[in-house]
């Protein structure tokens, strides 16, 4: 089973990734709270895309599929922007209190919290973040 | 997203409905900066009807909280829904606010 979300390089299309994921994973029959810490984590990335890939707000569009292999979700974000490896974003580093943490950082935290394994690689002048999700029973 | 801000007696009740994300995040700053013109705040954020919240919410959350720090002010949130709560949880922002 595999569904594909193509949205404009624009913060407005972040929306859209909301109906995507919450049809997807009513397809995929997922939980409701694994759904919306999907969405989460699609947000991140791609808004981590739209921001760092995309600087000068150019056109471009972002492409987002979801796979499914028996107990794994597959999620892979494609998008021709500037080299952009969200990996090595610094994570936020949680044990801080309110007065000494920095504001930011906390997306990629939560995609690696949430998801299993993420890989970044540059393809042929694109970005391409995989994401994969094990499916518990 | 919607917020409602009612101030009684000194304390100001802050009810967030709805999603905070990415597209709304600049919006729901503006909407509560009048609670960043307060002297010394205190304040209730009722989140019951609260639904998503991603980095860019929780980034407006922390200013909030260093500003009620700096000022000795008090900053309460209460009736978290489990999916807000599980990213509080996640980035260690549940240590960082008094939920109650």
């Amino acid at each position: 089973m595999k569904k594909n979300l193509l949205i404009k390089n624009e913060i407005s299309e972040i929306s859209r990734l909301a109906t995507f994921i919450e049809e997807t994973g009513e397809e995929f029959g997922l939980e409701l709270p694994l759904i919306m810490s999907l969405n989460l984590v699609l947000e991140e990335a791609v808004s981590n895309i739209i921001l760092y890939a995309y600087p000068k707000a150019m056109g471009g569009e972002i492409n987002v599929t979801v796979d499914r292999h028996d107990n794994l979700l597959v999620f892979t974000i494609t998008d021709s922007g500037e080299e952009f490896d969200p990996t090595l974003v610094p994570e936020a580093d949680i044990t801080l209190s309110a007065d000494e943490r920095p504001i930011g950082g906390l997306g990629i935290y939560l995609i690696k919290k949430i998801m299993n394994e993420v890989e970044y690689q540059r393809v042929e002048g694109n970005n391409v973040f995989t994401l994969k999700k094990v499916l518990n029973d | 997203m919607n917020v409602t801000i009612t101030t009684t007696a000194g304390q100001t009740l802050v009810v967030v409905e709805g999603r905070v994300d990415t597209t709304n995040s600049g919006e729901f700053e503006k909407q509560l900066a009048e609670l960043f013109k307060q002297p010394q705040p205190d304040i209730v954020m009722d989140c019951s009807e609260f639904s998503y919240i991603s980095s860019s919410g929780l980034r407006i959350f922390l200013t909030l909280q260093k500003y009620v720090n700096a000022h000795k002010g008090k900053l309460v949130v209460r009736n978290m829904q489990s999916a807000v709560k599980e990213v509080f949880d996640m980035t260690g922002f549940s240590n960082v606010f008094t939920i109650i």
